[in-house]
């Protein structure tokens, strides 16, 4: 099954969980897993018409995708990764 | 006359300005920035002092690498007694002035004592010959970006500057101390901010330092070829990852918000209903038509996390508007335009304040029904008060307590006396626990911790490892932006001194750090009865979970009891 890596700042709604193994075949599939999962989670990665939000980053085995292409296919042992930019200056 | 590796420290007696160089002790080698202050300030330093009087000592200093060819390596420490929080204080910047320093062989510059006459102003040149006092009284009551337009006529265009505007020689407790950046302008707008230590700066009657190392080269490694070496791989890695920050932290601002940690009206509410037009994104935006755009403060950065700010006309205003200032000058004063807190971003710079703390003092101001929420025009106004030294000036200049005094007003949110920055520790557990625990007092970048989920469990441990790991890096000069870890560290300074130097011992160089501004404090009569979060932070929920601030008083305690070294500490990164 792929899995999700999950950036601290999100894991709230996974109550700190890091890594969340999920049935999908795509990386918004993957996501919409976790989401389903835990509630609040999908919201923080994208917005109301499904689109990534701007300040998230994605990754696919530690390959940077872009934000429009979270339709990518992801098979088994996969691993998709979300970043975010957390600072204060 | 030098120490270890040629080394020396500047001694600087305010009393008769006079100066001494002396050379800097071999077993110091590996202190700098943060531990090489907190170190002086224990050994030399009266804990129980007056911080705006003679006894009190003032640090600058660089950190370990600083000065050399490692990328993101320039910040500068600023330490002394505070007269905010009364306790230790470090508060650290860009800009070029601790290159410079370190280029000359200069680890830290020690300034006591304090002139007879306080209408006085005087100034230290610092250059590879050595040091002086002068007497500057054309300079008396200048703001920073005037100053340095002032001292540009009479230097050399290689000189850096370290100053403070009318608040520090006010001895106002939210003052800042100035540091120019690397641009040819030399705008001085790197601060160290928190804590006040502009102030002390001013009660020793010091307007300004200057650093001319003119050409002297970057300081060479032991290992020369290994070092370098280490600083391609390292700056060739980070270049190739995500670079979370090159469009700057004021890029934050919508996750913040989405985590209830984005503190509206005197954190009274957890989220703003402006985060679209506070969100840095605009200030991105508005590169393309007005100019500006990032750059790096410090020579030597690969992080560029600072932006450039110019006005609706394509001249420079400000640099950088950060996240923090956009939070506590912008949400938390209910002001929506991020073009209002520029301006008021370029006036803190300018009279030479903390954003953050004068960010919170007008809140409370409005929240006690002063001003209106959202009154930009006003703040504006207050601020150019502080400059001119009013009543009503010098209590937000003061900070957050003292305008609470002022007022009267119940909802102060301050740990140690000083104001919780933007990272709020209702939903922030473990951040809360660095708030207590610090010896900084409030104050995101010794240890924040944006994780929401984090079991109860790991809190203590989280804000420990992270203050632990930060002390470290505000040691070595290293930018928390680059969020370097203990392995690199220990990398660095092992190529750098030719000694094998091991994470772990960086691990016990920062939590000596700590440990040394803990007895400082403890010197200076703190107890655990301080350690605790005000009562607006315990009572005020915020978010939809209404959260608010419920970590026992033993669980905080945990912090100060060393947790066994893990392989994850090695590679937790700075962050702040």
């Amino acid at each position: 099954m792929p899995k999700v890596k999950i950036p601290p700042p999100y894991q709230g709604p996974t109550q700190g969980m890091e890594r969340v193994e999920v049935v999908g075949t795509t990386v918004r599939e993957c996501i919409e897993a976790v989401g389903a999962r835990f509630p609040g989670f999908a919201e923080q990665v994208f917005d109301a018409g499904g689109a990534v939000h701007r300040f998230v980053k994605l990754f696919v085995n530690g390959d940077e995708i872009d934000r429009a292409a979270a339709d990518t296919p992801v098979g088994e042992g996969d691993e998709v990764e979300i970043l975010a930019a957390i600072a204060g200056g | 006359m030098s120490g270890s590796n040629g080394d020396r420290l500047i001694r600087v007696d305010m009393t008769n300005q006079t100066v001494s160089i002396d050379p800097y002790p071999e077993d110091w080698k590996l202190f700098g920035g943060r531990s090489l202050s907190a170190r002086i300030l224990l050994e030399e330093c009266d804990p129980s002092c007056d911080p705006l009087g003679p006894d009190n000592v003032l640090v600058m200093a660089p950190g370990v690498v600083s000065g050399t060819a490692a990328p993101t390596s320039g910040r500068i420490s600023i330490g002394g007694k505070s007269p905010l929080t009364g306790g230790i204080k470090e508060a650290n910047a860009g800009g070029n002035p601790g290159q410079d320093l370190m280029k000359l062989g200069y680890r830290a510059v020690i300034v006591r004592g304090q002139p007879a006459d306080p209408e006085k102003r005087y100034a230290l040149d610092v250059t590879a010959e050595g040091a002086s006092v002068k007497e500057v009284p054309d300079c008396k009551g200048m703001w920073n970006y005037a100053l340095i337009d002032h001292l540009a006529k009479s230097y050399t265009p290689t000189a850096s500057f370290i100053s403070i505007g009318p608040a520090g020689e006010q001895r106002l407790t939210g003052a800042s101390v100035a540091c120019t950046d690397q641009e040819q302008d030399r705008h001085p707008a790197r601060h160290a901010a928190r804590g006040g230590l502009g102030a002390v700066m001013g009660a020793k009657g010091l307007k300004y330092v200057s650093v001319d190392a003119g050409k002297t080269g970057v300081r060479q490694a032991a290992n020369r070829k290994e070092f370098t070496a280490r600083c391609k791989t390292y700056t060739k890695d980070y270049l190739a990852g995500p670079q979370m920050f090159k469009t700057g932290t004021s890029s934050v601002v919508p996750v913040a918000n989405m985590l209830n940690t984005f503190p509206h009206k005197n954190r009274t509410e957890g989220q703003s209903p402006d985060a679209a037009t506070l969100d840095g994104a605009r200030i991105v935006e508005s590169f393309e038509e007005r100019g500006g755009g990032m750059h790096n403060c410090m020579t030597g950065c690969i992080v560029k996390c600072s932006n450039v700010v110019h006005d609706r006309d394509g001249n420079y205003k400000t640099s950088a508007l950060e996240f923090e200032t956009l939070t506590l000058l912008g949400s938390n004063c209910g002001i929506a335009s991020w073009e209002d807190v520029a301006d008021l971003d370029r006036l803190c710079d300018d009279v030479g304040l903390d954003t953050v703390e004068t960010g919170a003092a007008i809140a409370i101001y409005m929240d006690a029904g002063e001003m209106e929420f959202g009154d930009a025009e006003g703040a504006k106004r207050i601020l150019k008060e502080i400059a001119e030294g009013t009543e009503l000036g010098q209590a937000i200049g003061n900070g957050a307590v003292a305008i609470g005094k002022k007022t009267g007003h119940h909802r102060v949110p301050v740990v140690k006396g000083q104001a919780l920055p933007a990272w709020d520790p209702r939903p922030l557990k473990a951040t809360g626990i660095t708030y207590c625990t610090s010896p900084m007092g409030a104050d995101h970048t010794a240890g924040l911790i944006v994780n929401p989920g984090l079991p109860a469990e790991e809190w203590a441990k989280a804000s420990q490892q992270v203050q632990l790991v930060n002390a470290a890096a505000d040691s070595s000069g290293f930018c928390q932006f680059l969020q370097p870890t203990l392995n690199d560290i220990a990398g660095f300074y092992s190529e750098l001194t030719g000694e094998a130097v091991a994470p772990e011992d960086v691990a016990d160089l920062g939590w000596q750090c700590l440990q040394d501004e803990w007895e400082f404090n403890r010197r200076a009569g703190f107890t655990a009865a301080d350690d605790t979060m005000p009562a607006c932070i315990e009572q005020d929920p915020i978010g939809p979970q209404n959260l608010v601030w419920d970590v026992p008083a033993d669980v905080v305690a945990k912090a100060y009891e060393r947790f066994p070294n893990e392989a994850a500490l090695f590679e937790t990164k700075a962050s702040g």
